[in-house]
């Protein structure tokens, strides 16, 4: 983009040289993608190619996969449900009370991506109740854990783009107490952040395998590796079907969220950004 | 339509009686609030009739807005109280108020069209959907907006989105309505019609309202009482041609309207020289003991506009410097001895024969002044 800024400021008899560049500027933008495309798309073509069709029908009759994909789901609910809970007040709250403690919070919030997941484990299972500690859903308090850095970045985004202030004072005014101001007032307007760290949190559980196996726990990417030992082809095909399910979910959850923030005005829903135009004129 | 009377119970339920009384009473007594070192109310009371229109006015910064804030529950006060009708609500939490408010910023909930965003307050308090729609509707047909009921609000203009903040606010029947500023992001002719549109609804609901501004033409236009505050206290507190005639201090002399400064001296008995008339000083000895009348030596005399007059004449203390037709007046700009520029008004017929250049005696009649230390 700098050999093309720099075109710009060309004097009149060399434009047409300029605009040379900004089409090969164009071209190359198609050989990035080509590129990239085929980094991403050429490893599931091969896996595809060596399960080939008929593992697929035999994934779902493997012993194993509906149970550990149960987990996964059940796991990624519970994360997600925990997560908002946990993140949405808190994050209001510091929009609100604390300002000043933003830049911390994107500090800690940062720390489960630094710190390595075994520490994460050892220090969940130091504090986790015992009850808790027999149940595959300790996972969950670890998996919240690490969605964090992801919920935060996407609810403060959100929050940022919005009049946090100013629509909680009125909904105050008009005799809304918090639970009213933060269920009909806030979180409709946090629908695209929400979503994202939604989609953020559920492909994070969907893919954890770390923790999983060493908590001794067969969530599906467990299932995976250890189904790989024994039948290389069905656990190919599984990790595509896995692949392809959670993308399904994730662009179901766009779409929808897309479709309802259009209606009020809101940006669409992106993975990593959150981008909110704010139309108001006079 | 009348407000109910504190009942709490009855705000609750949403079966809203109404009583004889129009309009609540409140009084704002002694409130301080400091932000660590700065004192955004040092010792503010007021007091408000029912249904009254009181405007707070002042520079930004002059605790105005915290006044406000205060009013709404938003805040706190360090010492003081906020009475309505009588009782103490300092420990009632907003919400619980019965306060309609206005914000500055545009305040509509983005996720709701205007009647949902009108029907709100109404929702809180639990009033069926069919009632609600009805008397959201009917709010907004009163600010004149029933065409926009189904638009969310960046469909609105800014001044649609004022007017459904507006009716919002008058929705929930509240006992006292709080303004905060909400004129001040609109452009010049929206804020003209929207002022006009507030005022004529406040006295017809007869609702009692605090309105904060920070300009002056929006608080002189549409308060019953304008209070002038400074540095967290009340200056003066009058209607607004008392304020304009009267002004109690310099600093409400200069905030409201154009001032003239003109150097003067002081003289014996409460008396002030000034273009070669003595007239005496305003508040000396006074009633309402306005201002400390300063011993003998040089201030500056404050005259409005209007209250110089000036005659052509060959060898005159001015020359004209300036003409700013205003419609019916124009403002015509003197520069006299000692470098020292008046504005004074005249009718826009005698002042064509005012072209700069032309040489005048200004003159002041001999009635009671504001003097201030000299700048």
């Amino acid at each position: 983009m700098a050999a093309v800024a720099e075109t710009r400021e060309v004097t009149a008899p060399r434009r047409s040289a300029g605009r040379g560049i900004v089409r090969s500027g164009t071209a190359w933008r198609w050989v990035v993608l080509v590129i990239a495309g085929a980094y991403f798309l050429l490893p599931l073509l091969v896996a595809f190619r060596f399960a080939g069709i008929k593992a697929f029908g035999s994934v779902v009759s493997e012993t194993g996969f509906t149970s550990s994909l149960g987990l996964s789901v059940r796991l990624a609910i519970v994360t997600t449900v925990i997560t908002i809970v946990l993140m949405l007040p808190t994050t209001v709250y510091v929009h609100l009370r604390l300002p000043r403690i933003r830049r911390l919070m994107e500090g800690i919030t940062i720390l489960p991506i630094v710190i390595p997941p075994v520490v994460l484990i050892v220090g969940v299972l130091q504090i986790a109740p015992g009850s808790l500690k027999s149940t595959a859903y300790l996972l969950s308090l670890e998996y919240v854990v690490l969605a964090m850095p992801f919920a935060y970045r996407a609810i403060d985004a959100g929050l940022r783009a919005l009049d946090l202030k100013t629509i909680v004072e009125a909904s105050n005014s008009l005799g809304a107490g918090w639970i009213n101001t933060l269920w009909r007032v806030v979180m409709p307007n946090l629908t695209t952040a929400l979503l994202s760290a939604v989609v953020l949190t559920v492909a994070l559980v969907l893919g954890e395998y770390t923790m999983a196996s060493l908590a001794l726990y067969q969530t599906f990417p467990v299932w995976i590796y250890v189904n790989s030992q024994t039948s290389g082809q069905v656990s190919v095909a599984a990790s595509l079907l896995a692949l392809f399910v959670t993308w399904l979910f994730l662009m179901l959850i766009t779409v929808a969220g897309t479709r309802r923030s259009r209606r009020t005005g809101g940006g669409s829903v992106t993975l990593f950004t959150v981008a909110r135009q704010e139309t108001r004129g006079n | 339509m009348t407000t109910n009377t504190a009942n709490d119970a009855v705000a609750a339920s949403g079966t809203r009686q109404t009583t004889g009384t129009r309009g609540t009473s409140v009084v704002l007594q002694n409130l301080s609030r400091a932000f660590g070192a700065t004192k955004a109310l040092d010792g503010l009371s007021i007091q408000m009739a029912p249904g009254e229109l009181v405007a707070l006015l002042g520079p930004s910064g002059c605790g105005k807005t915290t006044a406000l804030r205060i009013v709404a529950g938003f805040e706190a006060a360090d010492t003081g109280s906020v009475l309505v009708d009588g009782k103490d609500i300092s420990p009632v939490p907003a919400a619980k108020r019965d306060m309609g408010m206005v914000f500055q910023s545009y305040s509509l909930f983005p996720n709701m069209n205007a009647l949902d965003n009108v029907g709100f307050g109404l929702r809180m308090r639990k009033m069926g959907s069919g009632a609600r729609r009805k008397r959201a509707g009917e709010l907004l047909d009163m600010v004149g907006l029933s065409d926009q009921a189904r638009q969310y609000p960046h469909q609105l203009s800014g001044g649609q989105q004022q007017r459904v903040a507006l009716a919002r606010a008058l929705a929930i029947e509240p006992r006292v309505l709080l303004l905060d500023e909400p004129l001040s992001a609109l452009d010049a002719r929206v804020r003209l019609q929207l002022r006009e549109q507030i005022r004529t609804l406040q006295q017809r609901l007869g609702t009692t309202t605090l309105f904060v501004t920070h300009d002056q033409e929006e608080a002189l236009s549409m308060a019953d009482r304008v209070g002038v505050m400074r540095q967290g206290r009340l200056e003066q507190i009058a209607a607004p041609d008392e304020l304009y005639a009267h002004p109690a201090t310099a600093f409400v002399a200069e905030f409201v309207g154009v001032m003239n400064r003109v150097p003067g001296e002081m003289a014996a008995g409460g008396m002030v020289t000034v273009l070669g008339a003595t007239c005496p000083v305003q508040g000396h000895g006074g009633e309402d003991g306005g201002q400390e009348t300063p011993g003998p030596g040089p201030v500056d005399v404050l005259i409005r506009p209007e209250g110089l007059t000036m005659q052509v004449a060959e060898h005159g203390n001015g020359i004209v410097t300036t003409r700013t037709f205003l419609g019916s007046v124009t403002r015509v700009a003197v520069l006299l001895s000692g470098d020292v520029t008046v504005q004074i008004d005249k009718p826009s017929s005698e002042a064509a024969a005012l072209g700069p250049g032309t040489s005048v005696s200004v003159t002041l009649p001999p009635e009671p002044v504001l003097i201030a230390p000299r700048q």
